[in-house]
């Protein structure tokens, strides 16, 4: 009877869980608890009246939120409006990828995260005086994820004029990146759309497409509107084409004249319409308009979604180690479509935190590397996502002093005898030696051998020379080319064998995030191998040692039948 | 040891206890940064009502005004040289964008219902720089150039109203209601084109005045009486902490000019 109840019991809450999940939530009545746990996580960064001026706060960009203002980034709800309940929860319990804010599911219970929610909201009065709970986002009319669509959203991508932030292929590298600033005056980079898994409110198809019509509050990101609004998708395609003509015939201008005319009266009973004083017929054109915003926007989305992988890249470990590939052919140059064939293995970077002065908001994500080698040299393709190109070192009254890019490939001086060996301190190293290969941007061409005993004790080789190097910056990345001998003269140097596991690790700097001397991002040691050929000895000597098993087989039996005869 | 520790306590809690008070005389900086409002005004017939009226100057060294540095869309934002308008000060130290206004007034005259508040951009700057917007009346912002903008008005730490509308050269015209309350002045800034910034202050009574490049200001119909005068002034400031009294008399004329210094650096 008793084991009855508790299964009902059981089932109970189970259904209750599930209904949890189906249906959003709102947050509990305010309660000591809530105070409790938001002094105790969260009041660090976020500070106990919440204007997120924490002891923590300093060091951290993006900052803090300040909960006063009633300004939240990641909403499902439209533009101007506040989160829902449920938009909170779901960041404290999944944090903001990409930010300081971590996701709290593990380290608090799911009623813990109500209760911060409901203390949360008496930050800022407006929560409690709007009468009406915030409006969302409609999901309706999604466009399924399809080639056809990402197409399209291609076109609108420059049509909407993200580019002009995100840069002409999404690497957040656009010409208005580097001024770009919140409302608290801080430097707000524009996303990088081929690191999704930095997305602030999640890379979600649905996610994406909340940000174009919510914008991100605070930040620079706008609200969105359809750039050409009240045209069908066709008709925006068009009135792009002929507005970029630098000539048009008269039938194309009676055309484009049209188009902009119904675009203008679309506009028009846009702004009607927000004022609450549209008539039943614009209302019914604002709908139709809308619909077709909306479309775009999916598309947009699709587009911005196939910029990058599903989850962030598995580091170069195990079987992601960076193998160099061999090759019987002459190396390839640096943007051959040799390397196409390759995959990147992906070195994961973080701020370097251990040694003033510190990185607390590194910008360069990771290095992607791939590497051939043949008989006598080894090639190396280094490839990093950086949103400017500085060359210099510069100041700037409005963003600041900025730095030169540059990058750093360590080795050990000595290859540790087995995997497990002792390798040198990963900060370039310590009692035991590192060696270095630096290049930096203002000298493309040009790559320095070092060699150091810690990060503020590096010196120069006497030998140069050694390495052939190009290195090109587009589109917000870059990518850096470097050959060298298997073997060199110089014994200072790094020698190569196929089969020897040599670790590896990396320094960047990106100079306009303020990145210099030891204010940089690091790695810690990866592998890296020059992949043996299989020998092909293996079509020789196994047969011959079969024959010969064979062999000494049957005269060893003729040896015995002769014996016993 | 008991002991020891026991004072290192009372020291930590202590300078909590001091952080504490020293974060809180930070809560209302930003106020002293913005203009202050009645509680509550109403709209009466103004008949035989005063004017004051005066000339705002600027008192030290006037520095050369900054010349913007245009990092993009140069064949549409490069064709006008343009500079940083935090201040403009004319002939005779004459300062341009000051505003100067009634404090403490509680009934008047109602808005100039004809009056639209416009922005334009044009060459990638915004003009007029400083405006007033009666609350409640949308902004016009006109887009005159071959580019695409984003208009962000900021929000303040009392109301959520920041506002972040793109723009682009196909949408020539544009109407924001911003504001629910009177708050402000607010930034207003294109972040495609950083250098691009203004300021509005949604206002909840007409007697309010920005000074012209003669540094003039006129407030009129102002029904008689006492009044609290303040202004405020982008790099100069506010007077919220003495602001000037003056006294109105029926058909009267008071004439109060200001001198702005610039603010102390924080």
């Amino acid at each position: 009877m008793r084991s009855k109840n508790v299964v009902y019991l059981i089932l109970i809450l189970g259904l209750l869980s599930v209904y949890n999940l189906i249906f959003a939530q709102d947050a509990p009545e305010v309660s000591e608890k809530g105070k409790e746990v938001y002094e105790e996580s969260c009041a660090h960064c976020h500070g106990t009246e919440g204007r997120g001026d924490g002891s923590a706060a300093e060091n951290l960009l993006p900052q803090p939120r300040d909960f006063t203002r009633g300004l939240y980034k990641i909403r499902s709800t439209e533009s101007g409006q506040l989160p829902t309940d449920q938009d909170l929860f779901d960041i404290i319990t999944e944090g903001m990828p990409g930010s300081s804010m971590p996701g709290w599911e593990t380290s608090l219970k799911a009623d813990e995260r109500w209760e911060v929610v409901a203390y949360i909201k008496t930050f800022y009065d407006g929560f409690k005086e709007s009468e009406t709970p915030p409006r969302q986002i409609s999901l309706e009319g999604k466009i399924p994820y399809s080639e056809e669509s990402i197409e399209i959203g291609k076109g609108l991508y420059t049509q909407f004029a993200c580019f002009e932030c995100h840069g002409q292929v999404g690497r957040g590298d656009g010409t208005s990146a580097p001024t770009l600033q919140d409302e608290w005056g801080f430097q707000s980079w524009p996303a990088n759309l081929a690191q999704g898994w930095n997305f602030r409110g999640g890379n979600d198809i649905d996610d994406i497409y909340k940000r174009f019509i919510g914008g991100i509050a605070g930040s620079a990101m706008p609200m969105f509107e359809d750039p050409a609004f009240g045209l069908t998708i066709e008709q925006s395609i068009r009135y792009n084409e002929l507005d970029n003509k630098v000539e048009m015939t008269e039938a194309e201008e009676e055309e484009y004249n049209q188009l902009d005319e119904k675009m203008g009266n679309a506009f028009e009973i846009l702004d009607l319409m927000a004022e609450g004083s549209a008539d039943e017929e614009q209302k019914q054109s604002y709908a139709t308009a809308m619909k077709a915003f909306y479309e775009k926007s999916w598309h947009l989305a699709n587009y911005v979604k196939s910029l990058s992988s599903e989850k962030r890249p598995e580091p170069a470990i195990g079987k992601n180690v960076l193998r160099s590939q061999y090759t019987e052919d002459d190396l390839p140059q640096i943007m051959d479509a040799a390397w196409d064939t390759l995959d990147s293995s992906y070195f994961p970077l973080v701020g370097q935190i251990i040694i003033e002065p510190r990185q607390f908001n590194p910008t360069i994500d990771s290095v992607n590397a791939k590497s051939f080698y043949n008989d006598t040299e080894v090639a190396f393709l280094f490839t990093w996502d950086d949103r400017t190109n500085n060359t210099e070192v510069k100041e700037n009254e409005d963003t600041g002093k900025t730095f030169e890019d540059a990058i750093a490939i360590q080795f050990p001086v000595k290859i540790p005898k087995s995997p497990t060996a002792e390798k040198p301190y990963f900060l370039w190293g310590g009692r035991k030696a590192v060696y270095l290969w630096e290049w930096k941007a203002s000298a493309a061409d040009k790559i320095t051998e070092l060699t150091a005993k810690g990060i503020n004790n590096a010196e120069e080789q006497e030998i140069q020379g050694d390495l052939q190097v190009e290195g090109k910056y587009t589109d917000g990345q870059y990518n850096l080319w470097i050959k060298r001998a298997l073997k060199t003269d110089d014994k200072k140097d790094l020698q190569l064998e196929p089969g020897v596991f040599v670790p590896i690790a990396f320094s960047a700097w990106d100079g306009a995030n303020g990145d210099v001397g030891t204010k940089r991002v690091i790695s810690s040691w990866y592998s890296f191998v020059l992949e043996p050929v299989p020998s092909s000895r293996r079509f020789i000597y196994p047969p011959l040692v079969a024959l010969l098993s064979f062999g000494l087989l049957v005269g060893l039996r003729e040896f015995v039948r002769q014996r016993n005869t | 040891m008991k002991t020891k520790m026991l004072t290192c306590l009372t020291l930590l809690l202590a300078c909590g206890f001091g952080l504490f008070v020293f974060a809180d005389s930070h809560e209302k900086e930003e106020d002293m940064n913005k203009l202050v409002f009645p509680k509550a005004y109403k709209t009466t017939a103004v008949s035989n009502g005063g004017k004051i009226s005066g000339v705002v100057k600027f008192d030290g060294e006037v520095p050369e005004m900054k010349k913007l540095e245009i990092t993009k869309d140069k064949a549409v934002c490069g064709v006008t040289d343009k500079f940083d308008e935090a201040l403009v000060v004319g002939e005779g130290n004459v300062l341009k964008n000051t505003i100067v206004y009634l404090m403490d007034i509680s009934q008047g005259k109602d808005f100039d219902k004809e009056a639209k508040p416009e922005l334009d951009q044009k060459n990638c700057r915004f003009n007029p720089h400083v405006q007033l917007i009666p609350v409640g009346t949308a902004l016009t912002v006109l887009n005159n150039d071959k580019a695409t903008h984003n208009v962000h008005i900021f929000g303040t730490s009392k109301n959520n109203t920041s506002v972040n509308k793109q723009q682009t050269k196909n949408r020539k015209k544009m109407r924001l209601t911003g504001a629910k309350g009177a708050e402000g002045p607010v930034e207003v800034k294109c972040d495609i084109h950083g250098w691009m910034k203004a300021w509005v202050a949604y206002v909840p009574h007409p007697y309010f005045a920005v000074t012209n490049e003669k540094g003039e200001f006129t407030l009129e119909d102002v029904p008689p009486g006492d009044y609290k005068l303040g202004y405020w002034h982008e790099a100069c400031g506010t007077n919220n902490k003495e602001p000037v009294k003056v006294t109105v008399a029926a058909g009267g004329e008071v004439k109060q000019d200001f001198t702005l210094k610039l603010k102390e650096a924080k």
